[in-house]
């Protein structure tokens, strides 16, 4: 009796706990998906609005005479535009380059190997005034190249498909080559289809972090219609100060997505933990 | 043949070293350049200035305060994330059949763009939101939240835990998941209680989790951006000041490329030295319990 | 093998995506070809990007030849920042509004300007807007101007007249010890309500000092310089007052200085800084707030030992526009076209004044007809048109604001929050203005 009456309460316990965190976890965005439906006399007074009204969203688009509209489904537009260019590259990139890095002998692949591992752990900060130089020099400032192609190569990407690929036995390339198949043949062919789970969930974790990139798509673009979503946010969060209930309203603009995304990629997600934790 | 596998070794790696020299090499090279110089991004001339750059950016009280934030960022940030961490990586791995969706619940904060949370605590600290009335009905008033220097650290460190809680618990969860059951079979056979065995068998076979999550942790504290960029701009009286909300001042605000890349460059020493001393100190005590 | 199927019909969408992002930046990029023949950017507040849009859309009635594309410019995280970047990212607009002297002092020296004078009409346009008279304090030192003066606006105070009737006075305060009268009664009447709101006094952004700090100082000095050349040379006994004016304030919880939202207008507090820019605001979003009845304006409040009889100081936001030396020299005479078309006529500047509330830099502003009408209706602007000639410009160095930005740090913001005396705070915060200005 006091053993089922101490498991009961154990499992109790958790499931507290469980919903306790869950709870933590999801309540801001709660907030902030009540906070822009809200009324305007009611948005930040208090936590559940007493009725619902798309005001802030209706205003978002079209603004007033004396806060003018800023383009926010294009910068929704461009967040897109910029995250999934970014994250086709460095996906394409990283999937070519870790080939040839683990599963082609070549004279310079190890050097190359110990070079990712020191860039890896070099101090990004140290290259963010030069790099903004190069990109001024390349003509890309204030432009989408500019946000995508310093963000084009992930190394972090290129580490986790070189320790993927070490697990594909080298039997199978070699038969396919002897078959007479060229690299790319065996890549787009072979090792692509086998590489599924590992690039879904490295994938998920590259859009994410492109997705809320703050820093640099601030200091590569000055006009309004370049910004992304998130930059427009911080952007506006000054002059906007007064209208808290449309930027509540462009911050789930912003989250839904990516929301979204995680939740359709989540059952690769689950299986990818290990993958990309351990 | 052999020269065609090198061929195309060097080929199909061409995207990274086109990428390397263009984003690493030249911005490196420049880097070593600018810290010596001072110039303002747009005059055609460039003054050699030697090290005067360092000498100022070690004298500048900012400079000063952003190498002390960090550390004041982790004494809220390490333990909780830490706590939260752990605690939500072995619940996570005790539910069995639901663990894979609660690990996607706790991982959701993570989703989450620093600026749109910054807003949501604004609003939520905000001087006369639900939660100030819920504080003036208790204590007749509302502490300065963002205000106050100590409560403004802890609110941002907060925050980071917050984000990063559910993302840790997934290295301990990988960690927990590879622990072989023998073990707690052989304690459970000796006697050991639940918590016995959580202290002599989960923490010990952890430790390889808790120590990337510790350097992972500390170089995150170094380079913190959003949240007091949205929050506080680096207030009050500099307290929650960082080196990257420094970096970007002086160089896009400032226009100080020289004195920025300067100060990145103390930044880079200061993360090198700590993760040092983390390292150092997660050996020495790994050792010292007998977990490595 | 069964993976390798499921892949194939997804592999289709690869190409597709790829094709589709090439597609719209092919399409981005043919549209930046084939912009405009001019961009101008307006300044951030909305009712200018208002006003530059309907001129620009008029000018290219009568000039379907020239094209002139507004945008509002970005503060990020301020406008001049953005400016400076654009300039550095080699993107600068053909010319843009929004600059005071000292940030024009940074970008002559940075040989960033066209000098107006040198373009065709100069002073044509001096004349047919009454500025022979107001220009000479635009002047930079090589003799060329390269600022045109757009507005002057002398900055005042809000008060709450209900509230101060409420509480038994005729009217606002004079001296800080009256304010001070005000808000002790205000805290014994009303324990939660506060004199002023203003979290940006614990905020270090440069410009922010103009509507705490330099409205004061300006009132208590007189108008002494602030900065000259490289020195500081600031009337000391007035800087500290202000300090410790604030600093007792403060103390005595008086001030909140925390985020809070619309407090002037919401009921929290009782006195703020209003410049004409928030008439057009309020207006639309709290149509209560009337002149002599709601709220009235003030000079700043000066020390005690201020003659009673003399006219107040305050300090002045004077901005003008700018012609960028990166644009090329066609998009330089097709904007200039388009400035001199702008303010070849009185009745735009009239229509900036019904647009934005900015007085505009006229020196016929109070005689003229035009204008006279229109003031008559709008009786919250008159006192900002009676304050013009004792209003003192912000100090026009290019270091402004390094300066301003250690102001506020070494000195404002701790003897606001009582970390250092008011004349520790004024003898750090000169100290490190002076390093600033002899870098």
């Amino acid at each position: 009796m006091g053993v089922r009456r101490a498991r009961a309460l154990r499992a109790v316990g958790k499931a507290i706990l469980l919903i306790v965190g869950l709870a933590v976890s999801i309540f801001p965005y709660a907030y902030m998906v009540l906070q822009s439906l809200a009324p305007w006399s009611e948005v930040n007074r208090s936590i559940v609005p007493t009725q619902l009204t798309v005001r802030s969203y209706d205003w978002l688009l079209h603004g007033s005479a004396i806060a003018l509209a800023r383009p926010w489904l294009r910068a929704f537009g461009n967040s897109a535009l910029v995250t999934s260019a970014s994250t086709l590259l460095m996906l394409a990139s990283a999937l070519v380059v870790g080939y040839a890095l683990s599963r082609l002998r070549w004279r310079g692949r190890d050097v190359v190997n110990q070079v990712i591992l020191f860039q890896m752990f070099y101090p990004a900060i140290i290259l963010l005034v030069p790099t903004f130089l190069v990109v001024r020099q390349l003509g890309m400032y204030d432009t989408y190249w500019g946000m995508i192609v310093p963000k084009a190569v992930n190394l972090w990407a290129i580490f986790m498909y070189v320790s993927f690929f070490k697990s594909i036995p080298q039997e199978v390339l070699e038969a396919a080559r002897i078959d007479g198949a060229g690299e790319l043949r065996i890549i787009s062919r072979i090792v692509l289809p086998m590489s599924i789970p590992i690039t879904a969930v490295v994938g998920l974790f590259l859009f994410m972090e492109r997705w809320s990139e703050l820093l640099w798509d601030l200091i590569v673009v000055k006009e309004y219609r370049m910004m992304t979503l998130n930059v427009l946010i911080a952007t506006m969060s000054g002059p906007y100060a007064t209208y808290p209930g449309p930027l509540y309203a462009a911050s789930t603009l912003l989250t839904l997505p990516i929301v979204l995304v995680f939740v359709a990629a989540s059952r690769y997600f689950t299986r990818g933990i290990q993958l990309v934790f351990k | 043949m052999r020269r065609r596998e090198e061929m195309r070794g060097w080929l199909l790696a061409s995207p990274y070293l086109l990428f390397s020299l263009i984003f690493f090499v030249v911005p490196f090279a420049w880097a070593a350049v600018l810290v010596f110089t001072r110039w303002d991004l747009i005059s055609p001339q460039r003054h050699w200035v030697g090290l005067a750059n360092f000498a100022e950016a070690l004298a500048s009280p900012r400079v000063q305060a952003a190498f002390w934030t960090p550390f004041k960022f982790m004494a809220i940030f390490l333990p909780t994330v830490l706590v939260a961490a752990i605690a939500i990586a072995l619940l996570v791995n005790s539910l069995g059949r639901w663990s894979g969706l609660a690990a996607v619940g706790f991982f959701m904060p993570y989703l989450a763009s620093g600026v749109a949370m910054a807003l949501v605590v604004q609003g939520i600290l905000s001087y006369n939101s639900p939660v100030s009335d819920v504080f003036f009905r208790l204590f007749g008033d509302v502490p300065d939240w963002l205000g106050v220097p100590a409560l403004a650290i802890t609110v941002i460190a907060l925050m980071i835990a917050w984000k990063f809680s559910g993302y840790y618990a997934l290295i301990f969860l990988a960690g927990l998941q590879s622990i072989p059951r023998e073990l707690y079979e052989a304690a459970a056979i000796d006697g050991a209680g639940q918590w016995t065995s959580f202290w002599r068998i989960t923490l010990p076979q952890l430790y390889p989790a808790l120590y990337s999550v510790m350097i992972l942790a500390v170089g995150l504290m170094f380079g913190i951006f959003t949240e007091p960029y949205m929050l506080t701009g680096g207030g009050p009286d500099l307290a929650t000041h960082t080196w990257y909300l420094e970096i970007y001042y002086q160089a896009f605000s400032a226009l100080r490329a020289g004195y920025a890349s300067a100060v990145a460059v103390l930044n880079a020493v200061a993360v090198f030295l700590v993760l040092t001393v983390v390292r150092r100190l997660m050996e020495w005590w790994g050792r010292a319990t007998g977990w490595v | 093998m069964r993976l390798a199927r499921r892949w194939s019909s997804r592999a289709a969408a690869w190409p597709a995506m790829v094709a589709v992002a090439a597609a719209v930046m092919v399409a981005l990029a043919v549209e930046g070809a084939l912009a405009a023949s001019a961009t101008f950017w307006s300044a951030p507040n909305p009712t200018q990007e208002i006003f530059w849009r309907d001129m620009a859309k008029a000018f290219m009635a009568e000039h379907p030849d020239v094209k002139i594309d507004v945008r509002a410019m970005a503060e990020s995280p301020t406008s001049e920042a953005t400016i400076l970047t654009a300039i550095a990212g080699k993107t600068a607009p053909t010319g843009s509004e929004n600059i005071f002297m000292g940030f024009g002092a940074q970008l002559y020296e940075s040989k960033a300007l066209v000098p107006l004078d040198t373009l065709p009409g100069w002073n044509e346009l001096l004349k047919s807007r009454r500025m022979e008279e107001a220009i000479q304090g635009w002047k930079f030192p090589d003799g060329h101007y390269y600022v045109l003066p757009i507005y002057s606006n002398a900055m005042l105070f809000g008060w709450r007249l209900d509230t101060l009737k409420e509480l038994g006075f005729q009217g606002p305060p004079r001296t800080y010890d009256g304010v001070f009268g005000v808000a002790r009664r205000l805290k014994q009447a009303k324990p939660r309500m506060f004199l002023m709101a203003r979290a940006e006094l614990l905020d270090t952004t440069w410009w922010q000092r103009w509507f705490d700090f330099f409205m004061l100082y300006d009132a208590a000095s007189d108008g002494h310089p602030f900065v000259t050349g490289q020195e500081v040379t600031a009337d000391s006994e007035a800087a500290v007052g202000v300090f410790k004016f604030y600093q007792d304030l403060n103390k005595e919880r008086f001030l909140l200085t925390r985020p809070s939202t619309d407090p002037f207008l919401t009921g929290v507090s009782i006195w703020s800084d209003v410049g004409p820019w928030t008439f057009p605001d309020w207006k639309q979003r709290f149509p209560e707030m009337k002149l002599g009845q709601t709220f009235t304006l003030a000079p700043p409040p000066v020390p005690d030992r201020y003659p009673a009889d003399k006219p107040i100081r305050t300090f002045a936001d004077a901005k003008g526009l700018v012609i960028y030396a990166q644009a090329p020299k066609e998009q330089q005479l097709a904007l200039w076209q388009f400035i001199r078309w702008v303010f070849s006529k009185p009745d735009n500047d009239l229509k900036w004044l019904q647009a934005t509330s900015l007085p505009p830099v006229r020196g016929d502003l109070g005689v003229s007809p035009t204008f006279a009408a229109y003031f008559k209706e709008h009786p919250e602007l008159v006192p900002y048109a009676e304050e013009l000639p004792y209003a003192v410009p912000p100090f026009a160095n290019s270091r402004f604001s390094d300066v301003q930005t250690a102001l506020g740090e070494a000195g404002l913001v701790p003897a606001v929050r009582g970390t250092k005396t008011p004349e520790k705070a004024w003898q750090d915060a000169k100290a490190a203005m002076e390093a600033i200005l002899k870098r």
